[in-house]
């Protein structure tokens, strides 16, 4: 193999696996399933267990397995001008799915898909998309789902049997035709499109969402967990949010990706002993919504070694953000407005935590303060 | 009789809460990582995920050991490879080629049509041959960490990449080099 063809065959590979997108790791799903595959060496019944999540979906998905009889799509919905394309009550509490403008006030329209006015995800312009979500202690119990479908798709049907019909949106001069449900989050989720156009499949491959049990366990899950299929195509803005060296010499960058993801960070270091990287998307927080804090450990976490990076979006309002470590030092966060919105970054390098974010205002006034803080993933926290 | 999933929820964690928090940071650090790598064994977002937790599970059942590890890279490769390639037995005989389209990808149209390329010469490898080019110009490894990871010889890695490399060739779009 000549030199040229080696390195062209590395590029290529790495062109090609780079564009799979990050996507927030199952933590939970893998531990549950590492408690399978103890009571299969147990010898215990798990081996009837059903797969479920992922698994589950995927197969379904892959197998392509005969649908049931789908009725005659009904005529076309449309939505009104609060831009809601589904609501109902699930365990009491009432639900909403719309789609609306979530710039910041004086910046360009941002349409995005809306749950209950708080957590948002950027509309994609092309049908083919979708997510799930759970609004974890908001709505324990609950998962959402929304999927983007071709114009002529009048509804899509959830696990068999429930027909959930496809609206017409139309929010920032576009038209958007989407379908939005609520489902317990206690079976796994299998979407189909009711009379498929050509070149569609016919089973959407979900990802399932699942939240912890309540316990005292707390991970970073528990507030709510998005997930993105992140097979979306569009506009997208990436802007190196900060950057620096840690004390063991490695140096790094905090990238924001804003787009049809969602809010997808990347922490990158690069030293004598490689690169590394580690990225993850979150949901976008609305202009009245929480604030996502999300945590990039990378490398192993040996002491000494690596470092987190933290990202977040801001309100409008902050003017500072100070980020107070485990040994009591401070932190500064680097601001950087992306798309009309406002974005803060800074790292904190091991063995140090981060033990507290402080928001101020412009006249150095703290704003808000919290010290429930994720070492991985994200956290949701209302200013 | 007891249900399975009442077995499942009431199994105890296998390692202490202490021990968790580092599994799952090491697990939030790798998983973009095993995913890309998985996909690269592959071709499928969702099978790759699949079989990146199934690695992940499976350095969990073992954590004490693997966070003690001199590597616990080479671990996880080597469950994940080992998992990928029970993929595609099952797969021979279960699943029916074409559903559902290929997850797609950013970029200008040119780019979307060298992954494409890539992915279509990979999928025409067998998994083992697969394997190697990616973990070899993936995953930068050398001939001699493949093998551990393989449980093959050195020798065989090399000839395994030669037949690969043989078929890629046949590939224009992934060995025109120079001229893009």
């Amino acid at each position: 193999m000549t030199a040229t063809e080696d390195r062209e065959l590395r590029r290529v590979l790495h062109d090609t696996l780079r564009s799979v997108p990050p996507s927030p790791a199952p933590l939970e799903a893998i531990i549950r399933r590492s408690k399978r595959i103890r009571l299969r060496r147990a010898g215990a019944a798990a081996g009837a267990v059903a797969l479920a999540g992922i698994i589950a979906v995927t197969s379904l998905a892959l197998r392509g397995s005969p649908q049931p009889y789908v009725p005659p799509a009904a005529p076309a919905i449309t939505a009104g001008p609060d831009g809601v394309f589904a609501s109902g009550t699930a365990d009491g509490h009432r639900w909403r799915l719309a789609v609306q403008n979530i710039a910041d006030p004086g910046y360009s329209c941002l349409p995005a898909i809306i749950i209950n006015g708080t957590d948002a995800d950027p509309v994609n312009p092309d049908p083919g998309t979708g997510a799930t979500v759970a609004l974890g202690s908001a709505l324990p119990g609950v998962g959402f789902g929304f999927v983007q479908v071709p114009a002529d798709v009048n509804e899509i049907v959830v696990n068999g049997d429930a027909a959930v019909p496809a609206v017409t949106v139309a929010a920032c001069g576009s038209r958007y035709h989407v379908a939005g449900f609520a489902y317990p989050l206690s079976k796994p989720l299998r979407v189909t499109v009711a009379n498929p156009p050509p070149g569609w499949p016919p089973v959407f491959t979900m990802p399932l969402v699942s939240t912890q049990r309540p316990s005292t366990h707390t991970t970073p899950e528990s507030p709510g967990l998005w997930i993105n299929t992140i097979s979306a195509q569009g506009e997208t803005d990436s802007v190196a949010l900060a950057w620096g060296t840690l004390p063991d010499g490695q140096a790094w960058f905090i990238k924001l990706q804003f787009g049809p993801g969602g809010d997808c960070y990347q922490l990158d270091g690069s030293s004598s002993l490689g690169n590394n990287q580690m990225g993850y998307c979150g949901p976008v927080s609305t202009p009245g919504g929480p604030e996502t804090i999300t945590a990039l450990p990378l490398g192993f976490p040996n002491p000494g070694t690596g470092a987190t990076g933290y990202a977040l979006q801001v309100s409008p309002g902050t003017d500072q953000l100070a980020a107070t470590l485990s040994n009591g030092s401070t932190e500064p966060a680097t601001f950087c407005v992306v798309a009309g919105r406002k974005y803060a970054a800074f790292i904190v390098p091991n063995p140090l935590r981060l033990a507290k974010l402080t928001w101020f205002d412009a006249r150095g006034q703290a704003i808000a303060s919290t010290t429930a803080l994720p070492r991985y993933g994200y956290v949701q926290f209302q200013p | 009789m007891t249900n399975p999933r009442d077995e499942l929820a009431a199994a105890p964690d296998v390692i202490s809460s202490e021990g968790r928090e580092d599994f799952s940071a090491f697990a939030a650090s790798r998983w973009p990582g095993l995913v890309r790598l998985a996909f690269g064994l592959t071709g499928d977002r969702w099978l790759a995920e699949d079989i990146a937790q199934t690695a992940l599970a499976r350095a969990y059942v073992a954590w004490r050991r693997v966070s003690q590890a001199d590597d616990p890279d080479a671990y996880l490769r080597r469950i994940l490879v080992n998992a990928s390639h029970r993929r595609f037995r099952r797969r021979r005989v279960t699943e029916q080629p074409g559903d559902p389209p290929e997850t797609p990808v950013d970029g200008p149209a040119e780019l979307v049509g060298d992954r494409s390329a890539v992915l279509a010469a990979l999928s025409q490898l067998p998994p083992r041959q697969r394997a190697v080019i990616v973990l070899r110009y993936w995953a930068d490894l050398t001939d001699a960490q493949i093998a551990a990871t393989l449980g093959c010889s050195p020798g065989t890695v090399r000839s395994q990449a030669s037949r690969a490399l043989a078929r890629l060739r046949e590939s224009p779009a992934l060995m025109e080099g120079d001229d893009r």
